[in-house]
């Protein structure tokens, strides 16, 4: 009994001596409550290497990243990150917690309440999230300190930290393009175009490859009609559900119209696959890396495994996509999963928890070690993934404005065309539409505005 | 007033205890778990789903009462209608699939060298999960892959060959072959046992009076698995209506290839328009019950005479009077 209340005391002494360390916070009120004053733990206040330095805890972080946990991953494994997390924080135990079954699994789990301390936060409500997860402070001061802070954040506080953040481009072959004779990027649609047929001339590869028949590949072109189109960062969420006819052609070049159109022109060019409705996405992976396509256009999460494809790693470049607004190149830049801290774990694990992310996000290397961009704003490297990003501008989209959070998805609903939200049917059509001849790429998009206008209008959501 | 409802209560609990109300009691408690099941997981379902089906709805949110406006839908708008279509390729396919699966049972039924043999690889398709038997499907019509191959073998040049898949003009059929390579072994299992139960006799008797084998099959057989073949054709048809796996796997329902239900599963869970989908399945239940009235009436129609037969041969010579009195 002595001895446990000894262990208390000198428990409550430590907290206090690192709270001090980290300078003006309140007093933590030591062992005694618990979670009651946990809202003040904050991410921006943690000093990386001074405080909570003396702190014995162990923590469980679940993921996504099964093979990360394996020990022949090429790349740096959980353990490696561990071990130099050890280094600067000896006393914080971290286990790690794979699962190749993720994006289920994590919310049932997170149901349950028993997944540990940090995970990967899952297609949960935003309203919800506090319920599960530990603020990290308000969004005002996270947005000084990472990127992407608002993508898991309501009412102005913030619950997420991305582990890294991707840009959105175009996957190509170095050496398809070099054979080519392909010497400078395609900035434009028409250049793309040309370049594709001149890898029809000469080359063998297939120019383009749709990989229509998986369908969830033809989705990822919505990925582009916001900042990769416009280099607008408010246009995929304030500007287009206010916008009657956001299909149609601007006349310059850029817009949804635009990234579609290079899609029809393709296929009605035959500059891509013979078969498109026999595409296979893994035998993809290993033709893009040995040199039998030209390009995809795809996330950028997909460039490292077309380099672990096959023998090729080096041949694999990823380029903005073609679309130049006054002659400047935009890429859309997200963030991938965010770590989100369990609101239920004792107060000590919710300390270790969020130095463990802080150290993720700023001293870890994970995100350019993945080939993306870091979390941490000022964190510039561009890894490997985006040499060819030099003068192009990453544009993070703007959330949606306050009780218009919901306006994107009523209008994909009942338009039917599901922007970004799994609509692989209408990009599909387009594919269709361009090899039968039945329909011109005008008519598709025509009708598209119609749809979408009938979606707006159904919600009384006023164009602007 | 006491004495009688004492009087009452006294003859129910004797009723309780008596042989008869025993057995009641016996019924009651045994069917009222399977009938409590059917009703919450079978009839409670479904009225929520005709209830939705007048709803404006997501799975979430609020609900917007609409009226018949769903309905409406599904007859005006092109992708359902066009699913609808489609349709009648799978019948047809299940008319080739049935008379197909009629043949070779008959055939398998005749004393056949290694009968048992092709009658488990003829069935084995059906074994295979219908995801599985997707996948195969979508190489084996895969540009030069299996088919086209084998085809070139029989001298087939390439170039004359159709895009399987990709041609809308095939694709469709491409898929029925699919479905009908899969299920014609059940059907041809079902009507073997069924021809099986045919009593011998009667091939005796039907080969002392000179019948070949082509009449034995019209005038034996075809009569007495009637109602099997009712049974194949009402189950084939509502297959055909409600075709999924093929062209969910193979093609997902692009290229001119959704049914009625890939379209439902995609109005459902990608665009959550759940009351338009819950109409669609109203609809094809109507459409399922209209078509099995139909078939009824029809083999009605065309096993009219084979009604009242019993074990006689001359069907064709008797009078409607009597029909009418064996019918009765």
């Amino acid at each position: 009994m002595k001895l446990k209340k000894v262990m208390a005391l000198l428990m409550a002494g430590t907290m206090v001596l690192s709270m001090t360390a980290c300078g003006g916070s309140k007093d933590e009120g030591g062992s005694g409550s618990d979670g009651a004053e946990a809202s003040d733990l904050k991410y921006t206040d943690i000093v990386l290497g001074e405080d909570y330095t003396d702190l014995e805890e162990t923590i469980t972080f679940y993921n996504n990243r099964t093979d990360m946990a394996q020990d022949d991953y090429p790349g740096t494994t959980w353990a490696d990150y561990v071990a130099e997390f050890n280094k600067v924080y000896p006393g914080i135990t971290v286990k790690v917690d794979t699962d190749s079954a993720f994006a289920d699994n994590s919310l049932l789990r997170l149901q349950g309440g028993d997944w540990g301390d940090i995970m990967f936060i899952p297609a949960v409500d935003k309203g919800d999230l506090s319920s599960y997860f530990l603020p990290y402070g308000s969004l005002e001061d996270m947005e000084k300190e990472i990127r992407c802070a608002s993508d898991w954040a309501y009412d102005g506080v913030s619950y997420g930290v991305p582990c890294s953040v991707e840009a959105q481009g175009v996957l190509y072959n170095k050496a398809v393009f070099a054979a080519a004779g392909i010497e400078e990027l395609p900035k434009t649609p028409e250049e793309f175009i040309a370049d594709l047929k001149l890898i029809k001339e000469k080359t063998d590869a297939i120019p383009l490859y749709t990989n229509y028949a998986a369908q969830w590949t033809m989705g990822a072109w919505d990925a582009y009609l916001g900042g990769s189109a416009t280099g607008d960062s408010a246009y995929a969420n304030q500007v287009m559900i206010h916008t009657a006819d956001p299909f149609s052609d601007p006349g310059d070049g850029t817009h949804a119209y635009n990234v579609y159109k290079i899609l029809y022109d393709a296929v009605a060019e035959g500059l891509t696959e013979d078969d498109y409705s026999t595409t296979d996405w893994e035998g993809s992976k290993t033709m893009m890396n040995n040199g039998e396509i030209g390009t995809m256009v795809l996330g950028s999460w997909a460039f490292t495994q077309m380099q672990q494809a096959g023998e090729h790693p080096d041949d694999i470049g990823y380029m903005s996509f073609p679309i130049s607004v006054n002659g400047k190149q935009y890429a859309t830049a997200g963030g991938n999963y965010n770590y989100g801290i369990n609101a239920e774990s004792s107060e000590t694990k919710q300390q270790a928890a969020m130095v463990f992310v802080k150290w993720m996000v700023e001293e870890s290397g994970y995100a350019f070690n993945e080939g993306a961009l870091s979390a941490d704003i000022e964190n510039n490297d561009l890894p490997a993934t985006y040499a060819d990003f030099g003068d192009v501008e990453l544009v993070y989209n703007d959330p949606a404005l306050e009780g218009e959070e919901d306006y994107l998805n009523m209008i994909n609903a009942d338009s039917e065309l599901m922007v970004n939200a799994g609509g692989n049917t209408k990009v599909q059509a387009i594919v269709e539409h361009a090899a039968n001849k039945d329909m011109s790429f005008d008519d598709i998009m025509a009708d598209w505005n119609q749809s979408w206008k009938d979606g707006m209008e159904y919600n009384d959501i006023e164009a602007k | 007033m006491t004495e009688v409802s004492v009087k009452q209560k006294k003859s129910f609990s004797q009723w309780l205890h008596s042989r008869q109300g025993q057995r009641a009691v016996i019924i009651f408690a045994f069917s009222i778990i399977p009938l409590l099941l059917l009703f919450v997981f079978t009839y409670l379902p479904f009225g929520e789903m005709v209830g939705f089906s007048f709803y404006k709805m997501k799975y979430a949110g609020k609900r917007v009462f609409v009226g018949l406006a769903n309905y409406k839908a599904v007859f005006s708008r092109d992708d359902i209608v066009g699913a609808l279509k489609l349709s009648l390729y799978y019948m047809v396919g299940s008319v080739v699939q049935i008379a197909l699966a009629l043949y070779l049972a008959t055939i398998l039924s005749l004393k056949v060298k290694g009968a048992n043999a092709f009658k488990g690889v003829m069935f084995f398709p059906y074994l295979i999960n219908g995801i599985a038997i997707g996948f195969i499907f979508k190489f084996f019509f895969t540009r030069g892959f299996v088919f086209d191959s084998v085809l070139q073998w029989c001298g087939f040049q390439l170039d004359n060959l159709p895009y399987w898949l990709k041609d809308q003009s095939v694709n469709n059929w491409s898929l029925v072959g699919t479905s009908v390579w899969r299920y014609f072994g059940q059907n041809m299992i079902l009507f073997i046992g069924a021809i099986m139960s045919v009593d011998d006799t009667l091939y005796e008797a039907a080969d002392i009076d000179g019948a070949n084998k082509v009449q034995q099959f019209f005038h034996i057989i075809l009569p007495s698995i009637r109602t099997i073949v009712t049974l194949n054709v009402i189950l084939s048809i509502t297959g055909a209506l409600s075709a999924f796996e093929a062209p969910y796997v193979i093609t997902g329902g692009a290229n001119g290839t959704g049914t009625y239900f890939v379209v439902m599963n995609s109005i459902a869970h990608t665009s959550q328009k759940v009351g338009l989908a819950s109409a669609m399945a109203v609809v094809l239940l109507l459409i399922i019950f209209a078509c099995t009235i139909l078939q009824k009436l029809f083999f009605k129609y065309v096993f009219r005479n084979a009604d009242d037969e019993d074990g006689s041969r001359e069907p064709k010579q008797r009078s409607g009077k009597k029909k009418l009195l064996g019918r009765n």
